[in-house]
């Protein structure tokens, strides 16, 4: 027989004996089992049931194997042998093995090694488990988010007080690429709203033959709100998920345990630039999407509404306040950080996993969309209370 | 040895990172069922060799061949077909992070093979049973220690019963008893299944554990300098080659 299981070794056997099991009963009551032909995961083998009820039909204290006719063998030889092996372990059968080529002998012992065995983890049972499960998780979320926001609020007081560690170069970096690195994808999104707005308050104040109120319509939607809305979901797509995949491979590759073994705060040296970057960015990058979405309307109401565009700006500035504008900014700030706060928090959170960076760039954006929304809802309620 | 015994031959291969040459020349052949070391010290190419022997890297120069067919002048597919021969097990053991040692094992069965569900089950089983890491298989990789990581990755390499096993840096990374059990398992697997083994490491002990010969590539004059069971290389190879098993007053 063979000595190696080889894929080299059997091209062209096409025509090799199916695998075969003989069983003999010798004089001494010896179980004797003979195999033969090919036993290979590719062709079918005898399964084990054959042996276990001639099992059945009579005990039998040995059992020999004879591997002599066996012509090529694989994997598949040796799962049936190690499971063979087990079943005669368990019913104490002594097995005479040295019927098998010395390669399958070896193998058998390693697989028969009893080391290092492990339960499996525990898995999840039942539906009930399964809620108790995500309530637990829950509650140690609910911790681990609180835990996140006092660690960074500390190292924001940290960096107001320049004790925080962390390198200048990075936070320039970062300005750079939150700031000026997204000034395009702002302009072109920004314009666009201002195209929408315009039309959607020239199709309905037609109705009313109060079209010249547009420019007073996009201008006071974009500054107060759409503009800072618009600009924190881009940065959103942009920084948020750019800032959870930079942190989470970080966690993956060991460079965050490699800042704590050196006693730098990650929160510090990574959390605290982002959230300063995009904070600072979000107002002037919503200044500059005012003008966009300004210009936009105009640009509607010069070649819809035959609208100079000298008398369209004008209008704009005499309805829109530096108040408007100033809370505007306000919220852009708020939203930055919010982004900031959604993209690290998701990053640091991911397990070392490669799944974990995708899963945590997705969910960065999902929830830095959502807390921006949130922000803007409570923001309206609260300006309207005080009636700004 | 005959030609036909010879697994892989090298034949005047010039390893280089654009104008950068790494190694010039090499000629060697790994014969069958022997494990076949790569030393040298950092820096020496031993892990560009690899590379380029897997096809992960183009030579500047020279050929590789697979028992008698050219590597280097094959296609992709053709390539593609003489790696399925081959198994690997990385430096970092390279385990799909994503999903549980049984999926990492089964994968190749799954993609390679047309075997049954069950069937995989029984032979991922038996792998990771060979490397005693039965009853670990719904354990994700990161939840297990370097030494099991690297014994989930020799299982993977393994699981098509490989005609050639290629290992980068077995003890790495590991402690000195972790890594002489991990060598101890490579060749146990070799003896076994008769396996040509490919090592490269830095680690003499390993090389002496279980090198039944080696090839020396400096990195000064980046050429192969020894080649020859490593215990004679120790006693009687070049001075550098002594020096790098530890002789003292052979140093270069």
């Amino acid at each position: 027989m063979r000595l190696y299981p080889f894929h080299m070794a059997t091209e062209g056997e096409a025509a090799a004996p199916p695998a075969a099991l003989q069983m003999r009963r010798e004089a001494d009551s010896t179980l004797v089992i003979r195999l033969a032909g090919t036993w290979r995961l590719a062709a079918e083998t005898p399964s084990l049931s054959v042996f276990e009820s001639e099992l059945e039909r009579g005990p039998a204290p040995r059992v020999a194997i004879d591997a002599a006719a066996v012509s090529s063998w694989d994997s598949a030889l040796v799962v049936f042998l190690s499971r063979l092996l087990e079943t005669c372990k368990t019913r104490g059968i002594s097995v005479e093995r040295s019927g098998l080529p010395g390669g399958l002998q070896r193998l058998l012992d390693l697989v028969q090694e009893p080391e290092l065995t492990a339960a499996a983890p525990p898995r999840p049972a039942g539906p009930f488990e399964h809620i108790g499960r995500r309530t637990l998780f829950l509650r140690h979320r609910l911790g681990s988010v609180s835990a996140f926001l006092g660690w960074t609020t500390l190292a924001l007081a940290r960096f107001a007080a320049r004790r925080a560690r962390y390198r200048a170069v990075d936070l320039g970096l970062l300005l750079q690429g939150a700031g000026p690195g997204a000034l395009p994808i702002v302009a072109l999104v920004n314009f666009l709203v201002g195209i929408i707005l315009a039309f959607v308050g020239i199709t309905q104040l037609r109705r009313f033959g109060a079209e010249e109120y547009v420019p007073d319509i996009v201008g006071i939607a974009v500054v107060r709100d759409m503009a800072a809305l618009i600009t924190a979901i881009v940065l959103a797509g942009r920084s948020g998920a750019a800032y959870a995949a930079q942190i989470a491979t970080m966690n993956v590759t060991q460079e965050t345990d490699a800042l704590r073994t050196l006693g730098i705060s990650p929160i510090e040296f990574l959390v605290v630039p982002r959230i300063i970057a995009l904070t600072a960015m979000m107002p002037l990058l919503t200044l500059f999407a005012d003008l966009m979405g300004v210009l936009g309307g105009a640009a509607v109401g010069t070649t819809m509404m035959h609208q100079p565009l000298a008398s369209y700006l004008r209008h704009t500035s005499s309805s829109v306040t530096t108040g408007d504008i100033c809370g505007g900014l306000v919220k852009a700030a708020t939203y930055g950080a919010l982004v900031a706060l959604a993209g690290t928090l998701r990053g640091m959170e991911a397990e070392r996993s490669s799944e974990r960076v995708g899963e945590a760039a997705t969910k960065a954006v999902v929830s830095g969309i959502v807390l921006v929304i949130a922000a803007c809802g409570i923001y309206q309620y609260v300006f309207f209370l005080f009636g700004w | 040895m005959s030609v036909a015994d010879d697994v892989i031959t090298v034949r005047g291969l010039t390893l280089a990172f654009g104008d950068r040459v790494v190694i010039h020349d090499l000629d060697f052949a790994i014969h069958r069922g022997e494990v076949f070391v790569v030393m040298g010290g950092s820096g020496c190419g031993k892990s560009t060799l690899l590379r380029h022997l897997l096809g992960l890297q183009e030579p500047a120069a020279g050929e590789v061949l697979y028992g008698e067919e050219s590597f280097t002048g094959a296609s992709l597919a053709e390539r593609a077909r003489i790696l399925r021969r081959v198994g690997v097990l990385y430096q970092g053991s390279a385990l799909w992070t994503s999903m549980t040692l049984a999926e990492n094992v089964a994968l190749p069965l799954q993609q390679f093979t047309r075997l049954a569900p069950e069937r995989i089950r029984e032979v991922v089983e038996l792998k990771l049973s060979l490397v005693g890491l039965r009853g670990f298989e719904e354990y994700y990789p990161w939840e297990l220690s370097g030494g099991m990581q690297k014994r989930a990755g020799l299982a993977r390499a393994m699981v098509l019963d490989p005609e050639i096993l290629f290992v980068d840096e077995p003890s790495t990374s590991l402690d000195p008893p972790t890594g002489r059990h991990l060598d101890r398992l490579i060749l146990q697997l070799q003896q076994a299944l008769g396996t040509t083994v490919v090592v490269v490491t830095h680690d003499v002990a390993s090389i002496l554990g279980i090198g039944t010969r080696a090839l020396f590539l400096d990195a000064e004059s980046k050429r192969a300098i020894a080649e020859g069971p490593p215990s004679e290389l120790k006693d009687r190879g070049p001075p550098k080659v002594r020096a790098f098993f530890g002789r003292d007053g052979a140093s270069p």
